[in-house]
């Protein structure tokens, strides 16, 4: 497969993701289950996001020290998140 | 490009780009805040005399103590750190300057004039009073007097400190990972740069956090957003009511910085102490691997102990205690650094000179702040501690006991800034006085420390010393007895500084002259050249790969930056100079990123081999073509930075009191974008060469070409920038019930215009790849289509934005927000703006990018040369990525 048709193919893929965000939605996904859906709704935006660093960003073609250094900064940001919300339930 | 005129022009301070200049015009700078916040502190301490706010005032007490505090820990003690970093590191390492020179030089600019903002907030009624830690909703206008501008130019200078901060931090660490000396492993750098390394990689993180707190307090201060405010209902705050979590979330954002901060403000120094105790006695560090494992470990646990500033907070029983005990672990790594300086003092033979003696001061001094820190780690103790002088005195006995270490280092490396030698005999004075000063000063308060801090109505007896064994009548002490013991100690401390300011200042000029090395035993690099060191630092090129310090000439170093290339391309070669681990960057020679053949050959210098003087200093690749060539002439002077600098002044300034409609601040404002916006395009037209070292060692970062890395730091630190907005958004939702936040949203807030925003995003991510593909395939007119369409795309996002935003501003008819739902509206609507809004900011930036590269590569850049869009294209996708976050977050859930 050519680098042109890969990159069309995550193309297609983000796009698929990101209309089943919404239609989770629309077809009242969330009203029927709140959290199971909301944890769906994250978790293919957590897809989505990995395949953009990975292939746009080309993150899989660089020395692994670049993704621990943008690793580091999501454990940064998701421990503030996770730590200060936990500490006011 | 211009030149650079000789030191004893006073043009040259402002045109110059190098890295030594820089350090003593960061040196000179924070020597002056120290002053300032200095004579802060002396008028407090009158005022602290008695218990009465009889000299400054009610409020003029407050500005003093706000603005004593943000100045010493912002604007003199890093910075002064941070002068020696630049000074030093690149002589360390072998370098030549630091990676992106004209970056530094603007770093600089934004520090000088982010504390001229700060002095003219003064000038604007009254400056910010509401405590170095900013706690909220004290630091929101509604609870700070006045109309409050002085306290958002606060905000603001902030704001541009931050953000000469994070480029300060993203150019050392390319610095670091991209020039070192060939045979020049992390570990061995010399304690001074390691320690600055850690400190960089923790600025690079808090930092970001800190930002995000900040920018969102100017839009509480400038839009009106309602993140640390309550709403006030008549007399008291409503309970619970429409932001519950208001000040928590800034004790959170601000402590998530605030303790990495600590340590960025003490590392340095403790890298200081290090150096000193082994040039001073004559050994090396017992434990060296350990001492290092030790700073590595605090530099990671830092992040993971700040609610210890929160445990007398509303935060649950379970948190505090993990964070209670995080903090104990927190301090044994720091025992175990403090036992190997013992040592090595034990194992050496001391020379007491006045930089060993000012750490072996720093050392001592430190060890009864950081004790007395355990304390405050506890929880129960601190129900008792906190919010008393104990803390006032543990912080400053380590703060300033780190500050103690750097006076050390201005000894310390005088000599090698200068050429002369200081006075040895007034620096022993000056450090008697000093070390006199210093614990009148403090010590005192751990005795009155139930006085409460910021508070000049202390009166009261204390109970510390019980002196009725004496008989005297007397059983207690007033606290008033302490607290002038304190104000004369702070006296003394601040006289002492006479004595150095009259060493040094007469000694520049009457010193004697010293050689490359005036201390025996002093082995790193930057005493193997000249007092001060040449320009360009090294004569010929510095290499450790025997073992030691050696020097290369071109000969050899052209023969071992090829020879050892593997017979491919000059510069591209996969050497072993990592000593053999030339994998690390391999890997990509065979697959080569998707549709990046080219890449695949340039990107791939393993394993820190050699790569070929670099392209041109910014991000877009702008500059004269014909840059890239290998004549090594690097250029020292730019005028850019500067006017960034004065440019961010204005702006700021205008920003400052825009919300008040005058013309004055309008235009200011006005003109200082233009400005920025200018200075930024002539810096990027301007040419500048900055060359990469033709041999280095680059591990882990061998791969990854010096732009790039550049880019990837930055876009760690934008991560933790929107990591914490997003977390700010999940914070305060969680506080006032996830779902019941439903309410706060008018139905007219749909997902359609966020889908359809997500669309057009995708496609312009998609757009960038196809540009870098065409400009791999050197077709012009596919760079131009796909460029052109991700700048369409991007358009069509914002407008997009804007018509929805447009129709929610004016809901009119809604039951529920009859005046619409505008940033002011509720939280749920602040959230929702301010956080796309920063996102939307981004894009912008991101088309102005775009746009510019448009006309460049119309004018038939980017041919066969597809980096400068690939760079482009880390930040764009990055934007997108955000948006996949945003989307849900805000359209759907
Ligand atoms: C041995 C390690 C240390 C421990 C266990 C420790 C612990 C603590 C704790 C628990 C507090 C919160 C007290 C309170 O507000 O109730 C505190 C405050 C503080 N510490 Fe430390 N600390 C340590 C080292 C340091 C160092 C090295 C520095 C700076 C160089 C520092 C600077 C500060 C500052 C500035 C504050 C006061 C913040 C404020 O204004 O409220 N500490 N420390
Ligand atoms: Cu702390």
């Amino acid at each position: 497969m050519s680098h042109t048709k890969l990159y069309a193919a995550i193309y297609v893929v983000l796009f698929a993701f990101a209309t089943i965000q919404a239609v989770v939605e629309y077809a009242g996904f969330l009203e029927q289950s709140y959290w199971l859906a909301f944890w769906a709704i994250i978790v293919l935006s957590v897809i989505k996001a990995v395949i953009v660093a990975a292939y746009y960003q080309h993150l899989r073609w660089e020395p692994r020290a670049v993704s621990y250094l943008v690793v580091g900064g999501v454990v940064a940001a998701v421990a503030l998140t996770a730590a200060a919300s936990f500490s006011i339930t | 490009m211009s030149e650079l005129p000789p030191k004893s022009s006073i043009k040259r301070w402002f045109l110059t780009t190098n890295h030594k200049d820089i350090g003593v015009l960061y040196l000179i700078t924070a020597l002056f805040f120290l002053i300032f916040g200095g004579l802060l502190a002396l008028l407090f301490r009158i005022e602290l005399l008695s218990p009465a706010a009889d000299f400054l005032g009610e409020t003029g007490y407050n500005q003093a103590v706000s603005a004593h505090g943000l100045l010493m820990v912002f604007w003199f003690i890093s910075p002064f750190a941070f002068g020696f970093a630049n000074y030093v590191v690149p002589l360390q390492i072998g370098a030549d300057d630091l990676a992106f020179p004209r970056l530094n030089a603007l770093s600089y600019w934004f520090y000088l004039f982010s504390g001229l903002l700060f002095g003219v907030s003064f000038f604007q009624g009254q400056t910010f009073s509401g405590g170095w830690t900013m706690y909220a909703p004290l630091n929101t206008p509604t609870y700070l007097p006045g109309e409050a501008l002085g306290a958002t130019t606060v905000v603001l200078a902030l704001i541009m400190f931050v953000t000469a901060v994070t480029l300060g931090s993203v150019n050392f660490l390319t610095t670091m990972y991209r020039m070192r000396a060939e045979g020049l492993r992390m570990r061995d750098l010399p304690l001074f740069s390691i320690s600055i390394n850690l400190t960089v990689w923790m600025m690079l993180f808090a930092f970001a956090a800190l930002l995000a707190a900040l920018m969102i307090l100017t839009s509480d201060h400038i839009l009106g957003t309602h993140y640390f405010s309550y709403q006030i209902d008549g007399a008291g705050i409503t309970q619970g009511a429409n932001n519950p979590g208001a000040s928590l979330l800034w004790a959170h954002l601000f402590w998530f910085f605030g303790h990495p901060e600590v340590y960025i403000v003490f590392f340095p120094a403790l890298g200081i102490m290090a150096e000193c105790f082994q040039t001073f006695t004559g050994r090396r560090i017992v434990g060296r691997k350990w001492f290092i494992i030790a700073m590595v470990l605090v530099a990671l646990q830092s992040f993971i102990v700040w609610m210890h500033h929160m445990f007398l907070t509303g935060i649950n029983l379970q948190i505090k205690t993990i964070f209670m005990a995080t903090t104990i672990g927190i301090s044994l790594p720091f025992d175990l650094m403090v036992f190997s300086l013992i040592y090595t003092m034990i194992k050496g033979r001391i020379r007491f000179t006045t930089p060993f003696l000012f750490s072996l001061g720093a050392l001592i001094v430190f060890i009864l702040g950081g004790i007395t820190g355990v304390f405050l780690g506890a929880v129960v103790l601190d129900y008792q501690f906190r919010g008393t002088y104990w803390v006032v005195a543990h912080f400053h006995y380590v703060m300033v006991g780190g500050a103690t270490a750097l006076f050390g280092g201005l000894y310390y490396w005088y000599p090698k800034i200068t050429g002369k030698m200081y006075d040895e005999f007034l620096g022993k004075v000056h450090f008697g006085v000093f070390m006199l000063g210093f614990n009148l000063l403090y010590f005192p308060m751990f005795l009155a420390w139930e006085t409460p801090r910021r508070v000049f109505d202390y009166g009261g007896l204390s109970t510390t010393i019980d002196l009725s064994a004496l008989e005297l009548g007397v059983y207690v002490i007033p606290y008033e007895v302490w607290h002038n013991m304190s104000t004369i100690g702070a006296a003394i401390l601040g006289a002492s500084f006479l004595i150095m300011f009259y060493n040094l200042f007469v000694s520049y000029w009457h010193g004697e002259e010293v050689g490359d090395n005036p201390w025996a035993y002093a082995t790193s690099a930057e005493w193997a050249v000249s007092s001060p060191p040449p320009l360009e630092n090294f004569h010929d090129t510095p290499s450790y790969a025997s073992g030691r310090l050696e020097f290369l000439d071109d000969e050899e170093v052209a023969a071992r930056s090829s020879g050892s290339s593997g017979g491919g391309l000059a510069g591209h070669g996969a050497t072993a100079t990592d000593g053999g681990t030339s994998t690390d960057g391999g890997t990509s020679t065979d697959g080569g990123k998707p549709g990046s053949a080219t890449a695949a050959s340039s990107g791939v210098q393993s394993g820190g081999g050699a790569l070929a003087r670099a392209g041109p200093e910014t991000a877009l690749g702008t500059g004269t073509p014909g840059e890239h060539g290998h004549d090594g002439h690097a250029d020292h002077a730019s005028l850019w930075p500067f006017i960034v600098g004065i440019a961010g002044f204005v702006l700021f300034l205008g920003l400052s009191g825009i919300r008040t409609g005058g013309t004055f601040y309008t235009s200011l404002t006005v003109v200082g974008a233009v400005g920025v916006f200018g200075s930024f395009v002539g810096m990027a037209q301007e040419p500048f060469h900055a060359p990469e070292p033709l041999l280095a060692e680059r591990w882990p970062y061998g791969g990854v070409e010096k732009m790039k890395l550049g880019m990837w730091t930055f876009l760690a630190s934008d991560i933790v920038l929107f990591g914490a907005f997003i977390g700010s958004y999940v914070f305060v939702r969680v506080a006032y019930g996830w779902e019941e936040w439903h309410h706060l949203i008018p139905e007219a807030h749909v997902t359609m215009p966020g889908l359809i925003n997500t669309y057009l995003l995708l496609t312009s991510s998609f757009a960038v790849v196809l540009a870098m593909v065409a400009a791999e395939k050197e077709s012009r007119k596919g760079v131009l289509l796909s460029l052109g369409a991700t700048f369409a795309l991007g358009v069509g996002f914002l407008i997009n934005k804007a018509m929805e935003w447009d129709h929610l501003f004016n809901l009119h008819g809604s039951e529920a927000f009859p005046h619409g739902w505008d940033l002011t509206t509720n939280l749920a609507s602040s959230t929702f703006y301010l956080t796309t809004g920063l996102h939307g900011a981004h894009v912008a930036i991101g088309l102005i990018m775009v746009a510019y590269m448009f006309l460049r590569a119309w004018n038939g850049a980017y041919m066969g040369d597809e980096k400068p869009i690939e760079y482009f294209g880390l930040y764009w996708h990055l934007v997108d990525i955000v948006w996949l976050f945003l989307f849900p977050l805000f359209y759907i859930l």
